[in-house]
């Protein structure tokens, strides 16, 4: 009889997936283990960042918003994000094409390239920047010589936020493509369908999800990004200021309210962002 | 002619994939591809669907060069092992696909496509998605969406693969019937037989890359011409034989003269020589005594194994010493036991039955006998233990395998005759030794260097017009079991005045088309000028994966012609075929 328990466990063991009490227990144990990880290190940090926006009334939340250098933040970001994920959703899918559908000499380069990014640490990416375009960098003299700006102003941080966030679409689409194959692409094609044809009405259709999902965490990246930004604005309020500088500088002056209240638009714009992605993975998943 | 294909290679990575293959089909006919995996039968449809570009040859539609036709423009329709529907939309929109692409007008499109549903039997189903549907559902779509824009052929890719065995046999009949009611020309690719016999008009055989046989179902089956056919399209038995002016002769003891004539397709007036002959499962008859046998003796055996399959019954035969020097050695097959399989009707069963352990007389009904000039090999060498070294050669035992037959051992102490092609080692008294093998008779000697690999090329030369036909027959031979082109080298002396080439040229042309005509054999042609020992040297060392087939009829200066090509630090390998030139009248 004192081997019970153990048989209990040997039969836990030896056939899964059969509902025991053993096996509730573990269940529960581990999603309540993840759930209080989740609200300790996500929920509590949020709750904190409405909080302390809303700390002295709507009225001074809102506020917040009229100061000019915090709407120029918001606009600064938003032209960004505007710039930089058309031009990465382009460069994504065309890499993601070409990797998944052709052979050719340095492909395993190109897709340590595109990962690049998510393996260097975000200041660096933007010291990249500033060592050549800077005015020590190599083209630093050039530049100044024709009057171009780049570092400390708007075209350094497009640079610097497309440098963080071009693994995201390609990174998404390079598996899927590969998945998916040529077949339905090559049907259109003997059907007599033409390129231009068969890539919108076939092969866009076929990773529309997929697609728009490496969008969206690439949006969601491209507003949030700091490290490189922070690198390469300069922090000129009002003028090279994004949301999450501006609130650096605000959270440093003491404006607690200012900055938790622009903290909090950020994470309306995160939330949303997820709430879209949700969808879209439902509706995806449903349809694939 | 709906398709005609005209000497079409394709290569991947410099390795020919589909190598000079030639077809013409005819309008309304349907044609089965028929190949194990990696024949290149797939890649062949997709060349001619645009899909996949040639390196060389020509590929006409109803007379209309399409070779370098975009696939777009091609006119085919298409349908894929996995079917390739677009996911994202409807059947309705699946089938309408080629005619939005071609702007046909709503109501039309609408029309054509219950057509196309009533064809296979999917009315109703239009506004599914693929998703929604069956596996055998789906591929009717596919059926469906590749006839919409009435393509001048159709294509099928293994369009049952994916499909288990009852949906697979109604699919099959729905294709068949479709393509009697629109009589339009069809190729399919399968690798399954019994698929290629319910539904061609034709089949053509492919391995390696290379089209063996084109036939009617029935003719290939009944009268295949190379080992590959025979084996894989139905089962087998390959035994060889020595073919007499009495008929053939099974084995070296004991089974005299056996099968006469009359059951064996023998070709006739031929010269004694050793055979392949193929005999079919169904083909024997079992007995208790040789008294007994209603058809022609063949040899005594032991049963081995017998398997009830419903209609039939499979027996397993051991035969009796003697005669089971005749069985091929199978290994190649995975069976590698030198059985002989047979299959009796239920009716046969009862007349007599056997089993395991008992000794039965076997009899043949019919005999087929392979025009194959190649049948065996034997290793020759000056002890026991070199002659196995060399049977062990790499390029000898995957020759062996491919062809399906056995190599044995012979060494110069032993009397016993040699048959089929001789082997040896490429050695300094190479020359000296292929004279004496010829001398007693042997027609083929294969020099082995030490670790030749497979060939990707084979060249071609006679050095007299005699040998001329022979060489060529073993070249289709050895061409239909290696992947690898096949070039005939032309060589002129120098001093060739110019009026006599053009002449040389036509012979040249002449070759290639006997070449093709006779033997089904696909090659190029180069025409090179000099010495010609020196210019096969020259050709030989221009890569290493050739072997060079040499067609002679004379012995005297062998050596001195072509002692350099037969030494040990020579890299090829070379057969040299033999025929005396007042033998061939």
């Amino acid at each position: 009889m004192a081997s019970r328990p153990y048989a209990l466990l040997d039969e836990v063991a030896t056939r899964p997936g059969r509902d025991t009490a053993v096996s509730a227990v573990v269940r529960w144990t581990f999603i309540t283990l993840s759930m209080v990880f989740l609200a300790a290190l996500l929920f509590a940090p949020l709750a904190t960042v409405i909080a302390m926006a809303l700390a002295k009334g709507l009225g001074a939340y809102f506020a917040t918003f009229l100061d000019p250098d915090t709407r120029a933040a918001i606009r600064l970001t938003l032209i960004t994000a505007l710039v930089v994920v058309p031009i990465n959703t382009v460069f994504g899918f065309a890499a993601g094409w070409s990797i998944a559908k052709f052979e050719f000499k340095g492909k395993s380069f190109l897709i340590t390239l595109i990962d690049l990014p998510l393996a260097v640490s975000p200041v660096i990416s933007g010291m990249i920047y500033v060592l050549l375009f800077g005015l020590q960098g190599w083209f630093g003299r050039y530049l100044q010589d024709h009057n171009i700006s780049i570092i400390f102003a708007l075209p350094g941080i497009i640079l610097a936020t497309m440098f963080v966030t071009f693994p995201y679409v390609a990174r998404e689409l390079i598996p899927l493509m590969q998945q998916l194959g040529n077949d339905e692409e090559e049907a259109a094609i003997t059907l007599g369908a033409g390129g231009w044809l068969t890539f919108f009405r076939v092969t866009l259709p076929k990773v529309r999800w997929g697609l728009l999902y490496g969008i969206i965490l690439c949006n969601a990246r491209a507003m949030g990004e700091f490290g490189a930004v922070s690198v390469v604005s300069g922090h000129i309020r009002g003028l090279t200021n994004t949301m999450p500088l501006h609130i650096e500088i605000l959270y440093n002056e003491y404006n607690f309210v200012g900055a938790f209240a622009v903290a909090s638009l950020l994470m309306l714009l995160a939330l949303a962002t997820l709430v879209v992605k949700t969808l879209v993975e439902r509706t995806g998943y449903r349809r694939r | 002619m709906s398709i005609t294909l005209d000497q079409v290679t394709k290569r991947y990575q410099g390795v020919p994939v589909v190598n000079d293959v030639s077809i013409d089909i005819g309008d309304g006919e349907f044609f089965v591809l028929l190949g194990p995996s990696g024949s290149g039968k797939s890649t062949l449809l997709r060349a001619v669907a645009g899909l996949t570009g040639v390196d060389h040859g020509r590929i006409s539609l109803h007379g209309r060069d399409v070779t370098h036709v975009p696939a777009q423009k091609r006119d085919v329709g298409l349908v894929f092992q996995n079917y390739a529907l677009f996911r994202h939309m409807t059947v309705a929109d699946n089938i309408e696909f080629a005619l939005r692409v071609r702007r046909v007008r709503a109501s039309a499109r609408r029309e054509r496509r219950r057509e196309l549903l009533r064809l296979v039997a999917l009315e109703g189903m239009d506004e599914r998605l693929p998703a929604q549907l069956s596996g055998g559902q789906q591929q009717r779509v596919a059926v469906a969406r590749a006839l919409a824009h009435k393509p001048e052929v159709l294509l099928l890719d293994e369009p049952f693969g994916a499909l288990d065995a009852k949906i697979r046999e109604e699919l099959r009949r729905t294709i068949r019937q479709v393509q009697r009611e629109l009589g339009i020309t069809t190729v399919l690719v399968t690798h399954d037989q019994e698929e290629a016999f319910a539904l061609a008009d034709r089949i053509g055989v492919m391995n390696l890359g290379r089209l063996l046989e084109i036939g009617r179902p029935d003719e290939l089956y009944t009268r295949p011409a190379t080992r590959f056919v025979a084996t894989f399209l139905g089962a087998a038995n390959l035994l060889l034989a020595r073919q007499t002016k009495n008929g053939l002769r099974f084995g070296t003891l004991g089974a005299e003269g056996g099968a006469d004539g009359s059951v064996a397709d023998v070709p006739q007036g031929a010269r004694e020589q050793e055979v392949v002959a193929v005999i079919r499962p169904e083909e024997i008859e079992l007995a208790p005594a040789r008294r007994a046998l209603v058809c022609s003796y063949l040899a005594a055996g032991v049963v081995e194994e017998v398997a009830f399959t419903g209609a039939l019954e499979r027996l397993r035969i051991r035969l009796s010493a003697g005669a089971a020097e005749a069985e091929l050695s199978r290994a190649a097959n995975g069976n590698g036991d030198g059985l002989l399989e047979v299959t009796r009707s239920q009716h046969e069963q009862r007349a007599f039955g056997v089993t395991p352990g008992q000794s039965v007389a076997i009899g043949v009904r019919r005999i087929h006998v392979l025009p194959t000039p190649l049948s065996s090999f034997t290793a020759y060498a000056a002890t026991l233990a070199q002659a196995t070294e060399l049977s062990l050669h790499p390029l000898l035992a995957e020759l062996a395998s491919r062809m399906r037959t056995r190599v044995s051992t012979r060494t110069a102490d032993e009397h016993a005759a040699i048959t089929g092609a001789a082997v040896i080692a490429a050695e300094p008294e190479a020359v000296a030794k292929i004279e004496w093998l010829l001398k007693e008779g042997v027609e083929e000697v294969l020099v082995l260097p030490q670790g030749a690999g497979p060939p990707q090329r084979v060249l071609i030369h006679w050095a007299d017009d005699a040998a001329r036909g022979a060489t060529l027959a073993v070249a289709a031979s050895l061409l239909r079991h290696v992947a690898a082109e096949g070039v005939y080298v032309g060589i002129l002396p120098t001093s060739t005045p110019d009026g006599q080439r053009p002449h040389s040229m036509r012979a040249l042309l002449d070759a290639r088309s006997e070449a093709q005509a006779v033997h089904g054999l696909e090659m190029r042609t180069e025409l090179r000028f000099g010495d010609v020992a020196e210019e096969l040297a020259r050709r030989l060392a221009e890569s290493p994966d050739q072997i060079l087939i040499l067609g002679i009829s004379q012995l005297t200066g062998l050596g001195a012609r072509f002692g350099a090509l037969l030494r040990p630090e020579a890299r090829s390998p070379v057969l040299i075929v033999h025929r005396a030139a007042d033998l061939r009248t």
